[in-house]
């Protein structure tokens, strides 16, 4: 069947049963406004992931007593390391006084606490890429030295971390998969009421000789048009929801991980269009295969 | 005869049968062949027994017979609605019953088919309804356009091309089924009881019609149960009773004593009541076993 033909007479069927296809597009909309808030949501949390690996650090805590020679010693030779970017030597009181500046301003308590409560230690600022295992290898070599009392990689946070996102990531393929079978199933509903409504125009083109593709063509195209239809629009309340809260996101995700807040790339976004509108192919397809037989 | 193809037609292979410009070979055969076909719906009890017919080219063919005997039975395997259980079907020589799936569209553009409750669209228009089996060819818009005017045209419907079927009456609505049966030059028409929900006068009308399209040389198998319209024109009668065909060659007079049911008696007020002398009717006459 000529693809103008399979349009003329899809796009003939839209306007009769205009209702039909609203309903449908609205229910798909809602479904892909789902799975595209949790890509979003997903995608934000890669980027503070990014963003936390890129700023990886391990804190070497020092003896109390540790001499300065062992502590120069030890600090030429992280520098020495290229995974190492930087290294900063915090005394005991300057610890305190960090601590106590980014503490609750409860004054007198916390004041009170001695210098020598907090041990000094090097800040090590690692490069970006390195990774937790490499990460990890520097830390255990570290804690060797005469002057290291216990090293921090924050590797556990880290595996945290990771656990959250990986359940983040499992949920968007779950829902993901939930979305396509919502698809498929609205998008297969609308089909087979249209076709019943046209069962007799199926018959007459059957029995004019027409194959399965010359009657299936207009329903694929219907099919096309729902996904391709619902998913632009979740598209775009997404977008609209997004600029329209996206200040207050970035205070909250700024303050909290150091990151702006970003939208769907072009390219999911077109991914996006892509999977709504080969699902509404799909899901018509298969809705007619049982309508073929004349 | 012109045979319509479409782009899978005019590749090698397994339609090519269809094809326009058959073999010299091909044109001499019957149109159709019907060896020894058997159809059963109950075990034990078929709707058609053992059923030997030829139909030539250029033929104008009444089957007739009492409701249920198979008539409609006899079309639908023509055009693989049913499929032969026993026997086989030559359609320009091909042997129909053996068609796979994908082929059965390609048989059922070489053939024009009329039924009694018209299977038109009724929301579209007369237009689209006779275009849609041109366009099945995927015809240029062009031609399609051409063609359905004059489809139109022969079936009296000239200028109703953007009229809504579903509101023209039943006869208009029949002549549009024609139109579209007609308007890819099919080798054969196939008529199923297309009179039967038209009045007596409309009735003979339509068959005027298939006549005309007859004259044109297309072979047409005109199924009804209306004895009016076979003591109206002395064509070749196909008789289906209890699953057995008799061929009257030479119309009712063939079939000479043959009861009918009184069902199938012709209508009060219809142009039965007008029959030529030299055509008897049957009813009248003893009932004798074909």
């Amino acid at each position: 069947m000529k693809l103008s033909t399979a349009i003329a007479r899809a796009a003939r069927s839209m306007r009769e049963e205009a209702r039909l296809h609203l309903v449908a597009i609205s229910s798909l909309t809602i479904a892909f406004l789902g799975l595209g808030l949790t890509l979003l949501v997903s995608v934000n949390l890669d980027r503070i992931a990014d963003a936390w690996a890129d700023s990886a650090r391990i804190s070497v805590f020092l003896r109390d007593g540790a001499s300065r020679t062992d502590v120069e010693q030890l600090r030429m030779a992280l520098e020495g390391l290229p995974e190492v970017a930087s290294v900063e030597h915090v005394s005991a009181s300057a610890a305190r006084e960090a601590f106590l500046a980014a503490g609750p301003s409860e004054g007198d308590a916390l004041a009170s606490i001695p210098a020598d409560a907090f041990p000094a230690s090097l800040e090590i600022a690692l490069a970006p890429g390195v990774t937790s295992e490499r990460s990890a290898a520097i830390g255990a070599r570290v804690a060797e030295f005469a002057a290291v009392d216990e090293v921090e990689t924050y590797q556990s946070w880290f595996a945290e971390l990771d656990l959250v996102l990986g359940a983040g990531r499992g949920f968007v393929l779950v829902l993901g998969l939930l979305v396509l079978l919502a698809v498929f199933f609205v998008v297969g509903n609308t089909i087979r009421l249209a076709v019943a409504g046209r069962r007799q125009e199926i018959e007459v083109m059957k029995l004019c000789g027409a194959d399965d593709g010359f009657v299936r063509g207009p329903f694929l195209v219907e099919g096309a048009v729902q996904g391709f239809a619902a998913a632009f629009l979740a598209v775009l309340l997404l977008t609209a929801g997004f600029v329209a809260i996206r200040a207050e996101l970035d205070g909250t995700l700024g303050a909290l991980a150091g990151i702006r807040t970003a939208f769907l790339s072009p390219p999911l976004s077109l991914a996006l269009l892509a999977a709504g509108t080969l699902a509404g192919v799909a899901g018509s397809a298969l809705s007619l295969r049982r309508y073929l037989v004349v | 005869m012109r045979f319509f193809s479409n782009d899978d037609d005019r590749k090698p292979g397994k339609f090519a049968f269809f094809r326009a410009g058959l073999s010299p070979s091909a044109a001499q055969k019957p149109i159709l062949v019907f060896e020894d076909v058997f159809k059963f719906f109950q075990r034990d009890q078929p709707t058609l027994r053992g059923v030997n017919l030829t139909i030539e080219r250029g033929e104008f063919v009444f089957v007739t017979g009492p409701s249920g005997s198979g008539k409609s039975t006899l079309l639908q395997l023509i055009y693989r609605k049913q499929t032969v259980d026993e026997g086989r079907i030559l359609f320009c020589g091909k042997d129909v019953a053996r068609l796979t799936p994908d082929s059965i569209p390609h048989l059922r553009r070489n053939l024009g088919i009329v039924f009694q409750d018209f299977k038109v669209v009724p929301h579209w228009t007369v237009f689209e309804n006779v275009a849609v089996a041109l366009e099945i060819l995927a015809m240029p818009r062009r031609l399609v356009r051409s063609r359905v005017a004059e489809a139109l045209e022969r079936v009296g419907l000239e200028g109703r091309g953007e009229h809504v079927t579903g509101t023209l009456s039943g006869g208009e609505q029949q002549r549009v089924a024609v139109a579209r049966a007609i308007v890819t030059e099919p080798a054969l028409l196939l008529a199923d009881e297309p009179t039967g929900n038209l009045d007596p006068h409309l009735a003979l009308d339509i068959l005027t019609l298939f006549e005309e399209i007859h004259e044109t040389g297309t072979t047409v198998l005109f199924a009804t149960h209306d004895h009016t319209l076979l003591e109206q024109r002395p064509h070749r009668i196909v008789y289906i009773d209890g699953g057995r065909v008799r061929d009257a060659r030479a119309g009712l007079r063939d079939l000479g004593g043959t009861q009918l049911p009184a069902a199938e008696a012709p209508r009060a007020g219809s142009r039965s009541e007008e029959r030529p002398s030299n055509v008897v009717h049957l009813a009248s006459r003893p009932a004798r076993a074909l």
